[in-house]
């Protein structure tokens, strides 16, 4: 910044009018563009450390037939991982599960979780009790989760069945019966991440405008026409958010799996996550299984980029 | 800023970023493991003591050591501890056990993660007798060939269980190789039996493989609301494999050729067919409900809530079944045992049960491998399998599987010691996890009707080929 030049004192030293405050003391030898440098260092290096690092290995480790516990010679294998990968009819059975896993456990997440916080935020009293009892379920290991819906869920001993037998009703084998296997991995998968979205439909009925509602009133709205015009409008982007927040989650899918069904039966429940974990830890096949780990890297990134264009584009309305 | 400044505060700079750079590298250097780069034994932790004294050994001399098992969780992991730190004391005070518990499903992982990493938590793993090809040829196992010839009286054990639990790799006839190399010995010797409700079908069990169907659907069909017959179905490692394994070999299938290393054709043929079709349409209807995800806590518990008229179970598996907390079968000890029969599993076209139980290895990584050989030698010894046998444990030496010790420890351990020469170890080799994995989801698929038995056994063997011919 220009600066007038100081007018000179009796002793003919300068006398600046518009001079800066002295800096801080500092190191003279560390000039501030290192200094910023060096702030940031920790974090970049645990940046590189724990993603960056791990990230560009596995994907040379992908293009390698190497196994971690075995020691034979680790030859480069070129894409060979990515082809059998993507030819194989097991992958793809795989892909098919966790697809139909996503859509069903985040559909029926989204629609219970923004019923619950609708209905939570209608409630005048105790909304908030009502709010942290709702959410306990999320703060709860998966593994745990896991465990205890197992023993609920078993065919001859479990309290599903044994209430669906009291009242005449004969249970199926929520573990071990094609397709209804699935279908319980996505009810336990609901009953502990509805609440996730639940908070932050209710923050978006929050951020709603109590006069949008007043004119509306005035007007002599309908209660539907309120929801449809005015509280689905402004919650959807933020109910959107929390839906590509789920997504991601459902599709690496995979301590429920291991816990509840174990990938039965006859490997109907295997998700991707489930797969790659048996090949990278089972068989130790990790060349072939850090590629798979690459390709759904890349199918995520892809799903996240789309959701957050159309967010944007719906944003920008 | 002078060039005079520039020049040493970038030298300074550059110093101080090599002496962190130097600080990390130090800081992420791996420790060396403590044995030799092929993962044998030293001459010196191999030279343990004649008397099985273990106060020889260069590590832990004079120092406390705590020696580290890893194993699954269930019943025989505790009475280990316990029966290590109770009576290894007397002969070395300063060493102390822990059994470090993991779940049924993660038992490989956890022991073969650590490998992978060069660095094991645990001094003696605990392997299923499959493992051990996959951990020899990574060399994370020691080789104990030298101190077993030594230090242990190798004729004592039954040559079969033996050589499952020690060798890789194991010799065609499944008999104990003496010219071969050794990577472990017995810790516990398992197999299935029968368990039947002697109030339901008699004092004498099924006398075969089709009388045991045959009495099992009478019974189902006399007692509404009663299964027939409880057996293994999850798809847990190897659960639902071995229920396909048992029935193959007992109506007289092969599940692969290991010479040839063939298994397309061979499960596959005609018995092998016939055998899966016995599995789903005649076993799986006498089950109780939900023998897709069963094993040994649910057959257990099928016997003793009265909901199964006979059961096939692991020996190791059976402890406390005769207790009247797990039971609703009686009041005491006396009036469950009362109801409660144990026998071999009765011969079809093969006399032949299934190969369980676990050897005792030294983690190439331990530091403590003088100290686990010592015990070694020391649980190896006739004394104290008998012991082991009256704690509980299933031991492998003859002498202690015949002894009046083992014999009334508990009242299935009889039934043991009739199977031991029918039993049947498979696929001791570095693919065995891919193969299990296979077969158990394979045998799951029939067991829950996901696939019909035929296609899930030809998928199974193409599979397995696959995997053998050194495909995905």
């Amino acid at each position: 910044m220009p600066t007038s030049a100081p007018p000179k004192g009796k002793a003919g030293r300068t006398h600046p009018i518009f001079a800066a405050p002295p800096a801080a003391a500092r190191w003279r030898w560390l000039p501030d563009r290192w200094l910023a440098r060096l702030s940031v260092a920790p974090t970049l290096l645990l940046l590189f450390g724990l993603f960056i690092f791990p990230l560009l290995y596995v994907l040379v480790l992908s293009f390698t037939d190497y196994s971690a516990s075995g020691s034979g010679d680790v030859n480069i294998v070129g894409f060979e991982n990515y082809g059998r990968l993507l030819t194989s009819d097991q992958v793809h059975s795989k892909a098919l599960t966790t697809v139909l896993f996503v859509i069903g456990a985040v559909s029926l997440q989204t629609v219970l979780g923004f019923g619950l916080a609708y209905l939570v935020h209608r409630q005048k009293r105790g909304g908030g009790f009502l709010t942290v009892l709702l959410l306990v379920p999320m703060m709860l290991s998966p593994v745990i989760v896991g465990a205890f819906w197992r023993l609920m869920l078993d065919s001859s001993f479990g309290v599903v069945n044994g209430t669906l037998a009291l009242i005449g009703v004969d249970g199926p084998q929520w573990l071990s019966q094609q397709g209804v296997a699935l279908l319980s991995l996505i009810i336990v998968d609901t009953w502990q991440w509805t609440p996730f979205i639940m908070v932050i439909a209710l923050a978006g009925l929050n951020a709603v405008p109590g006069y949008l509602y007043e004119a509306a009133d005035i007007d002599q709205a309908t209660d539907w026409f309120k929801f449809k015009s005015i509280t689905l409008p402004i919650v959807w982007p933020i109910l959107l958010i929390a839906v590509l927040f789920r997504v991601i989650d459902a599709f690496r899918l995979f301590d429920i799996v291991l816990i509840v069904t174990g990938g039965g039966p006859g490997g109907t429940t295997e998700t991707l996550s489930f797969h790659i974990y048996k090949l990278a830890i089972r068989n130790f096949q990790t060349g072939l299984a850090s590629a798979y780990g690459v390709l759904m890297l890349i199918v995520v990134n892809i799903m996240a980029v789309i959701f957050i264009k159309y967010l944007e584009r719906l944003q920008s309305r | 800023m002078t060039s005079a400044f520039t020049q040493p505060s970038r030298a300074l700079r550059a110093l101080v970023l090599t002496l962190a750079l130097l600080l990390l590298a130090t800081a992420c250097g791996s420790s060396a493991p403590a044995d030799d780069d092929d993962g044998t034994a030293t001459e010196e932790d191999t030279s343990a003591s004649e008397d099985g004294t273990g106060d020889d050994g260069d590590d832990g001399a004079g120092e406390d050591v705590t020696l580290r098992f890893v194993w699954f969780e269930w019943p025989p992991a505790q009475a280990l501890e316990d029966f290590a730190n109770e009576h290894y004391a007397a002969v070395n005070p300063g060493v102390s056990f822990e059994v470090e518990t993991v779940p049924f499903g993660q038992w490989h992982d956890a022991i073969f993660t650590q490998f992978a990493a060069g660095e094991t938590s645990f001094d003696i793993p605990i392997l299923d007798s499959q493992f051990i090809g996959e951990a020899v040829t990574g060399n994370h196992i020691a080789t104990l060939t030298d101190f077993a010839n030594d230090n242990i009286d190798l004729a004592a054990y039954p040559q079969n269980l033996l050589a499952a639990y020690s060798q890789y790799p194991v010799a065609a006839d499944g008999l104990f190789d003496p010219e071969g190399d050794i990577y472990g010995l017995p810790l516990l010797a398992d197999t299935w039996v029968l368990i039947y409700r002697k109030d339901l079908i008699g004092e004498e069990p099924p006398g075969s493989w089709d009388e045991m169907l045959e009495v099992a659907a009478q019974c189902q069909a006399d007692n509404p609301g009663m299964a027939g017959l409880a057996f293994h179905g999850a798809p847990d490692y190897d659960t639902a494999g071995i229920t396909l394994n048992q029935v193959i070999w007992v109506n007289g299938g092969e599940i692969w050729d290991a010479e040839s290393r063939t298994v397309e054709g061979i499960i596959n043929d005609e018995t092998g067919l016939a055998a899966i079709t016995q599995l789903v349409e005649e076993m799986v209807p006498l089950a109780p409900d939900g023998v897709g995800t069963a094993f040994i806590g649910e057959v257990n518990a099928a016997i003793n809530q009265g909901q199964a008229c006979m059961g096939m179970n692991w020996v190791a598996g059976l402890e406390g079944m005769q207790l009247p907390e797990n039971s609703t079968l009686g009041e005491t000890e006396e009036e469950i045992l009362d109801k409660l029969g144990f026998a071999e599993l009765p011969d079809g076209a093969a006399d032949v049960s299934p190969l369980g139980g676990m050897g005792m290895h030294v983690s190439s990584y331990s530091p403590n491998q003088q100290a686990a050989l010592d015990f070694i030698e020391w649980f190896e010894t006739a004394e104290v399998q008998e012991m082991w046998a009256a704690a509980g444990g299933v031991p492998a030496r003859t002498d202690a599987l015949n002894s009046e010790a083992f014999l009334n420890a508990r009242p299935w351990n009889q039934a043991f010691t009739d199977s031991v020469d029918s039993l049947r170890d498979f696929w001791a080799i570095p693919e065995f996890f891919q193969m299990i994995d296979v077969h158990s989801t394979q045998a799951n698929a029939a067991i829950t009707g996901t696939q019909e038995p035929e296609a899930a056994l030809n998928a199974l063997a193409e599979q397995e080929q696959t995997i053998l011919d050194g495909g995905i």
